[in-house]
């Protein structure tokens, strides 16, 4: 009995130190910048769709001037990524084509680079793409 | 007519024959002395321990986008794939290298466990459960998309082999309770490969059969020197591959060095039903035949769940019955394909052999003789499926490799090359297609020699109701691959 508890006593130990290494993620979001983004149309279909997206500081004004990648990868590893560069069509909005290659969910990246040299990077998911 | 000596030296001949025309791993330069020496298994344990501490540290800590972390590219793209691909070209050698099995054997340098694993559980139930419970978690939670749920389950694997081997003496984990295993163990019938007795007339003349009790140091029967197989697999008697983990504890504790890994007809255990040392004969063990099952028909539930019509399906499931829960739909789904739609088929082709063949037996024993046949076609479809995954997503743990020491501030392999990612869908397409062709040829060769065994004169009659469900599944299989990937989360991952 006593080794029992003494074996159960050892895996809570280090189910919480697990737990605690689990907790020390990074967080999603530093650096202020955020991306308001939308594909359309929609229902997003496999095929080439445009990424359209907005790029404020913390203080919601526009981001002009940035170099933005975009990134789409399959939500099941092992999968093709596709990558695009994105167009500023006025400022602070720009968009992307993007070819979903095939149906399911999808996490798009957004890889920036500003102006004043600094970098940034995002995702937002698009999920449910339909297969044609 | 030959006189009997004169027949028995004809036996000898043809078996001296067929022995110096087996091939053995064990007897290969370098391979058999390393996999002979007994600390050949921790060896191959060590850097599959390290990579499963590295999966759940990226798991929990890395990057939560799937294609980038180790957790899930590693789980499911090459893990897998590597694994049926192993079992095909040689045997099961990744029970061989079970990393669980590396910290199960440290703790027990210090735990004796006390118990044993209770009669009544002696059996492939629960792993069947666990097996079918990790196919529905998989496609409920969407483990393929979640690094941080797949490093739990491989926490959770860890803990679980901890507590069962803690407690349970013997190989408790590994014979009735790793899903895992379960897999290697149906999959490994069709390996060329089997740990198998080099020359049984030196069984004959053993006294000490260490091979299953092992070695003692002779002064205190409590030191053991050297395991037996802790499988209850006795060497003479063992038959085949089930329940075999390719320990090599009974290689290492054979005084005669009689024991080997030796070549055999893939599948050919399937052909005969003896008396299986450990297992007793296949077509009394409903349990192992339901493991067979849930093989096969899980592998075209696995491979449905990634593809659009499963979509139309759920929504009908939903609407029709008014369904909110993911979890319920899903059930249905689960239980239609691996329990009703198995029962129904088999029963049904157990039925006509019965009524046409005039096989003696009931429907029930019928059904589980030859539901072992379907083996090579469900390991045909879990190849044709993982190995499409493994083959297009072959170089995609570089520029994971690459980011993970990018992120650790020490970028010695460069920038990730993302666009680094396998072989060509064209190159891969007629791999899983030859895969499925395999696995139907080797289920209709099994059927027509269990049919030939059950009825000398009605066989051809034996055979055609397994032969066309055979071809059922595997059309299934086939319209199941040329159909478009469609990969959804349908609820929580991580």
């Amino acid at each position: 009995m006593a080794i029992s508890l003494c074996l159960c006593a050892w895996l809570m130990a280090a189910a919480v130190l697990l737990f605690a290494v689990a907790g020390c993620r990074r967080p999603a979001n530093e650096g202020g910048i955020l991306v308001d983004a939308s594909v359309a149309p929609l229902p997003v279909r496999a095929g080439i769709e445009t990424i359209s997206f907005r790029l404020t500081d913390a203080s919601r004004q526009p981001v002009a001037g940035a170099r933005v990648q975009v990134e789409g990868d399959m939500s099941h590893p092992g999968m093709a990524p596709v990558f695009s560069n994105a167009v500023e069509i006025s400022p602070g909005a720009y968009t992307a084509p993007l070819h979903f290659t095939m149906g399911g969910d999808w996490v798009v990246l957004f890889h920036i680079a500003l102006n004043d040299g600094r970098t940034a990077e995002r995702q937002i998911e698009v999920k449910g793409v339909e297969s044609n | 007519m030959l006189s009997p000596a004169a027949e028995q030296d004809r036996l000898n001949e043809e078996e001296e024959f067929l022995a110096a025309q087996t091939f053995d791993l064990l007897r290969v330069p370098v391979i058999g002395p390393l996999l002979s020496w007994r600390h050949s298994r921790t060896l191959l344990q060590i850097p599959l321990f390290a990579v499963s501490m590295v999966m759940i540290l990226d798991g929990l800590l890395g990057p939560t986008l799937s294609p980038k972390n180790f957790a899930t590219v590693l789980t499911w793209v090459h893990f897998r794939g590597a694994l049926v691909l192993v079992i095909l070209c040689a045997g099961n050698l990744f029970c061989l290298s079970c990393p669980f099995m590396l910290v199960r054997n440290f703790m027990r340098k210090w735990i004796h466990p006390r118990f044993a694993w209770p009669r009544r559980l002696r059996n492939k139930w629960i792993p069947i459960l666990l097996f079918a419970g990790l196919l529905f978690a998989y496609e409920l939670f969407g483990l393929w998309a979640s690094p941080w749920l797949t490093a739990w389950v491989i926490v959770g694997y860890f803990a679980a082999v901890l507590i069962v081997d803690g407690l349970f003496t013997h190989a408790t984990f590994c014979k009735y309770v790793c899903p895992i295993g379960q897999f290697n163990f149906i999959a490994s019938t069709v390996s060329p490969l089997e740990v198998a007795v080099r020359d049984l007339d030196v069984c004959d003349s053993c006294k000490t059969k260490d091979c299953i009790r092992g070695r003692r140091e002779a002064s205190s029967s409590l030191v053991v020197l050297q395991r037996g197989c802790e499988l209850a697999l006795f060497q003479p008697a063992k038959v085949g591959n089930m329940d075999c983990t390719f320990c090599l504890d009974c290689v290492h504790a054979c005084p005669h060095d009689n024991v080997g890994i030796l070549s055999r007809l893939p599948a050919g255990e399937l052909m005969s039903d003896p008396n299986r040392s450990g297992i007793g004969r296949f077509s009394r063990r409903n349990d192992i035949a339901a493991l067979a099952i849930v093989f096969c028909f899980g592998s075209l539930m696995n491979a449905f769940g990634m593809v659009s019509p499963v979509y139309t399906v759920e929504d009908w499931l939903r609407r029709t019955l008014h369904l909110q829960s993911q979890a319920a739909v899903l059930g249905i789904l689960f239980t239609v394909a691996i329990v009703v739609e198995p029962a129904l088929l088999l029963g049904l082709a157990a039925w006509i052999t019965r009524a046409w063949a005039g096989v003696k037996n009931g429907w029930l024993a019928i059904a589980v003789r030859y539901s072992y046949a379907l083996s090579p076609l469900g390991f045909g479809m879990w190849l044709a499926h993982y190995g499409y995954h493994f083959f297009t997503g072959l170089y995609t743990i570089v520029p994971v490799t690459q980011n993970a020491f990018a992120g650790i501030g020490w970028p010695i392999l460069g920038d990730p090359r993302w666009t680094l990612v396998g072989l060509p869908k064209t190159a891969v397409e007629p791999l899983e297609f030859g895969f499925l062709l395999l696995g139907l040829a080797g289920s209709l060769l099994v059927a027509w020699r269990l049919a030939q065994d059950d009825s000398e004169k009605h066989s051809v009659r034996a055979f055609v109701p397994w032969g066309a469900l055979c071809m059922i599944l595997f059309f299934c299989c086939v319209w199941l691959m040329i159909q478009p990937m469609d990969m959804r989360v349908t609820m929580g991952a991580g």
